[in-house]
């Protein structure tokens, strides 16, 4: 059985490396990437050379090329002590156009062209620009080939918090680097005080996060930050944010808290310290820092009131996948039951308008019922009333109670000629008793198969609902993406839908098999 | 005919034993005919159809739907820019409309946003939204009911199309349509293309699935035997045996393009031209104004009329052409 859901998980991901590669190939190649500039306000702010090189840049930062400007070239070089500091600081200064090139600068150029060209790379040099006044440029770029991304994708998808973090990206070494298990978290305990409150913590000196491993109040109350998902980065729809964050962090406004600094001071603020990163040199760059904090780790995001786009989404689908599932089984059993007569019909008329109307239409009507109702239509946060789910919940349920009436209807009266039926009945059990014990069990299985595909599906969000109400879920990010471009949250929401969808069905074959014995998924049962 | 218990005394017919008694001529070609009522499947399916007083009914109003959606255009010239230059003519409800132009079918709806007719562009906009339906119905049934076949058939071709499937339902089809509509602009013919590039695929799954269930099935088998190639089997054995499930799907699919068309046009990715999604998307904001709503309804309710009543005559006929209902 688990070798069988193993090889099957293999194979899901193997589809889901494909899908990306697929969808990589839709949104790369077919889409022109200046299209990313769509709904940059920055972009239209440059001209002349400091927009190619700001196209060059976020190129590179978006995974379409590999942009090398000359001046990097040269400090790379210096680095690795191939030239002095020195004949870098005359060779970068190279000249307004390349008849001005002091010797040793023009030594420099033709290197750097000589090198660049020789791995397929296109060298630009855009000389002064006398209109604009800008600066001459000098850089060397090259397209990476979808394969060699795809590979990227997937090689930067996790990331693993290390103790070189700090060296690698900075250069700069910290005394005392490693990794340190605490009883007490400090965050909880005054430093050396004998009130002790017990909350293990893995703390780290070196790695990008302070914080490894925490407990805190919040759900689920143990929290991790020693690896990372990064399933796209996003240009326009959160900024320079990753469609993983985009997804599961908290939402405005800020929540403030009594928050004691590492310093000693305390004071009500929503920073979160558990949440802590390195930036280079920053405790002594502002007194806010320097006052609070005794060592780099200052980058710290905010505490806040509401739940992350996923956590919305996920509450009003699960609450409507369990009122679908309560609602639409029981009715389906008695649509069976009442076959042919005025219940059946009613409950086909339900089944029909459901399917045939499009779904916007009868979301709008069910809204402005609601609103006559004196339901709240729409979504307000400043509110804590919790009658405004009642409406988008309803909406969502709507249709799965529709669709699970049809099919348990379905189910149940085709199992309602079948042999073990009569066999039942021939032994004298009473109707209720063969659908309930019988018909029933039989009928409930190809249904069953379906939770976890809904339970999961709720966390992808629901497109329409979501807009109608105002509801700040997750349903509306894929559509928002596509229409400005955004390549990087295109693909990473694909990679979390398909990686869902995938999980869904092979939960779905273990629960089937959990609920009806006869059905095996090991190779001698088969 | 002869009951088993009545008794009948050969004496009382007054026949000599000869006469009683006399060969029979025998004739092959005779022993061969069945004496069974003539049947002919098609004329069965519409005699079923048509003894339920409802599918008349809905008959008549998918016909008038239909005048109202191809015919009526021609008649009704509409032009969305006629009454824009009269500041006056903008956003009336149906008596205020009316009473400004004179009592005409064109103005029982009132006007739109730019002096339109509510009621000629709803029209005109179904047209566009039913064309689509019609059409990506159309290519995505014929090819998906083709490969679904063969799908259903051959084992090498399941592997490598159940493959296919898993992949192609997981990229998000919105950004299909939306990756092509970017490249070709949102013409009717781009959105047929990105509706039906991989639309048949749930299609073909679905047929594949039916086939499994009756292929190996007795009659299927004897006709493997006589040599019959697989080709014939599944268009001559096969096919048949599936009309009432493909005409059922034929009524879930033909809504779900007219409910996916105001979808796209509602997020924002959809066709250019003022189809019934587009109209229904540009009314949204128009909703919540007293006396405009009108504007939104409207279409909308065209779409869930024209849908359902696709989606009644569709089951029905599929419940028709099931021969098990030609009692």
């Amino acid at each position: 059985m688990i070798k069988y859901l193993l090889k099957r998980l293999l194979h899901g991901l193997v589809s889901v490396v494909i899908v990306i590669a697929v969808v990589m190939m839709l949104v790369y190649a077919l889409i022109p990437r200046y299209r990313i500039f769509a709904k940059d306000p920055l972009y239209n702010k440059t001209q002349a050379n400091e927009r190619a090189v700001y196209e060059q840049q976020a190129y590179e930062s978006y995974g379409y090329v590999d942009y090398v400007p000359y001046a990097e070239w040269l400090a790379e070089l210096a680095a690795n002590g191939e030239i002095d500091e020195e004949t870098r600081s005359k060779a970068v200064q190279f000249g307004r156009k390349p008849s001005k090139d002091s010797d040793i600068a023009k030594e420099y150029v033709e290197k750097f062209k000589d090198y660049y060209e020789s791995q397929g790379y296109t060298v630009v040099r855009l000389n002064y620009d006398s209109k604009t006044k800008q600066r001459q440029v000098y850089y060397a770029t090259k397209d990476i080939p979808l394969i060699v991304r795809l590979g990227r994708y997937f090689t930067n998808l996790i990331q693993v918090d290390n103790v070189h973090y700090v060296e690698d990206t900075t250069g700069e070494k910290l005394e005392n680097t490693g990794i340190r298990f605490t009883l007490y978290d400090p965050l909880y305990n005054d430093n050396g005080e004998s009130k002790k409150v017990f909350s293990p913590a893995i703390i780290g000196n070196g790695t990008e996060h302070k914080y490894l491993l925490y407990f805190d109040d919040e759900f689920p109350y143990i929290h991790q930050n020693l690896i990372s998902l990064h399933l796209g980065l996003s240009y326009s729809v959160n900024k320079d944010i990753d469609i993983f964050n985009t997804l599961s962090d908290r939402q405005d406004p800020n929540r403030e808290v009594t928050v004691t600094f590492p310093t000693g001071l305390t004071e009500e603020s929503p920073r979160d310290l558990h949440s802590a990163t390195y930036v280079q040199g920053s405790r002594d760059s502002l007194l806010l820092y320097s006052d609070r904090f005794t060592d780099d780790y200052t980058n710290v995001t905010m505490y806040k009131k509401n739940m992350s786009k996923t956590g919305f989404s996920f509450v009003i689908g699960l609450i409507s996948v369990a009122m679908s599932y309560l609602l639409g089984v029981p009715l389906g059993i008695l649509m069976a039951r009442r076959k042919n007569t005025w219940v059946d019909s009613l409950g086909t008329v339900y089944v029909i308008f459901i399917i045939a109307v499009p779904s916007l239409a009868y979301i709008f009507l069910f809204r402005e019922l609601g609103g006559m109702m004196g339901l709240p239509k729409s979504f307000d946060l400043q509110l804590d009333s919790k009658l405004m789910y009642v409406l988008p919940v309803v909406s969502l349920a709507l249709p799965s109670i529709a669709n699970l009436m049809k099919w348990i209807r379905r189910y149940m009266i085709d199992q309602q000629n079948s042999d073990y039926v009569k066999f039942a009945r021939s032994g004298g059990l009473s109707e209720n008793e063969i659908f309930r014990k019988h018909i029933l069990k039989n009928a409930i299985i190809p249904i069953v198969h379906g939770i976890p595909g809904s339970i999961l599906g709720s966390l992808v969000g629901a497109i329409i609902t979501e807009s109608i109400y105002r509801v700040p879920g997750a349903g509306y990010l894929l559509t928002t993406a596509i229409n400005a471009y955004d390549n990087g949250v295109i693909v990473g929401l694909t990679l979390f839908y398909s990686l869902l969808s995938v999980l869904s069905l092979i939960l779905g074959d273990i629960l089937m098999s959990v609920i009806d014995p006869r059905i095996s998924f090991t190779e001698k049962a088969r | 005919m002869v009951h088993e218990n009545e008794r009948i005394d050969l004496s009382d017919l007054q026949m000599s034993d000869e006469e009683l008694f006399a060969p029979y001529d025998h004739s092959v070609v005779e022993s061969e005919r069945i004496t069974a009522p003539r049947y002919s499947y098609w004329k069965s399916v519409f005699r079923v159809f048509f003894r339920k007083r409802i599918n008349i009914v809905i008959l008549a109003l998918l016909g008038l739907v239909l005048i109202f959606t191809y015919i009526y255009p021609f008649f009704s010239n509409y032009d969305v820019l006629e009454n824009s230059l009269n500041s006056e003519s903008k956003n009336l409800t149906p008596t205020e409309a009316i009473r400004m132009f004179g009592f005409d079918l064109k103005w029982i709806l009132g006007t739109g946003k730019l002096g339109q007719s509510t009621f000629d562009a709803m029209w005109n906009g179904a047209r566009i939204s039913v064309s689509l339906a019609f059409v990506c119905a159309a290519i995505n049934m014929t090819v998906g009911v083709i490969i679904g076949a063969i799908w259903g058939f051959s084992k090498k071709v399941d592997l490598i199309m159940t493959e296919v499937n898993n992949i192609v339902g997981n990229v998000p089809y919105v950004l299909v349509i939306a990756v092509l509509v970017l490249i070709f602009t949102g013409s009717f013919w781009t959105l047929v293309f990105a509706m039906t590039v991989t639309g048949w695929i749930g299609i073909a799954y679905f047929i594949r699935t039916q086939v499994i269930i009756i292929r190996d099935r007795e009659y299927n088998l004897a006709s493997r035997c006589l040599g019959t190639s697989i080709f014939r089997i599944a268009l001559r054995n096969i096919l048949p045996f599936m009309t009432s499930v493909i005409v059922t799907l034929l009524a879930t699919e033909l809504p779900s393009y007219i409910s996916y068309e105001v979808f796209m046009s509602y997020i924002g990715i959809g066709i250019t031209d003022m189809s019934l999604g587009r109209l229904i998307q540009d009314a949204v904001s128009s909703i919540s104004v007293p006396g405009q709503g009108i504007q939104f309804w409207s279409p909308t309710a065209v779409a869930a009329i024209i849908a359902v009543v696709l989606y009644v005559v569709g089951q029905n006929l599929g419940d028709a052409s099931d021969p098990k209902t030609h009692r």
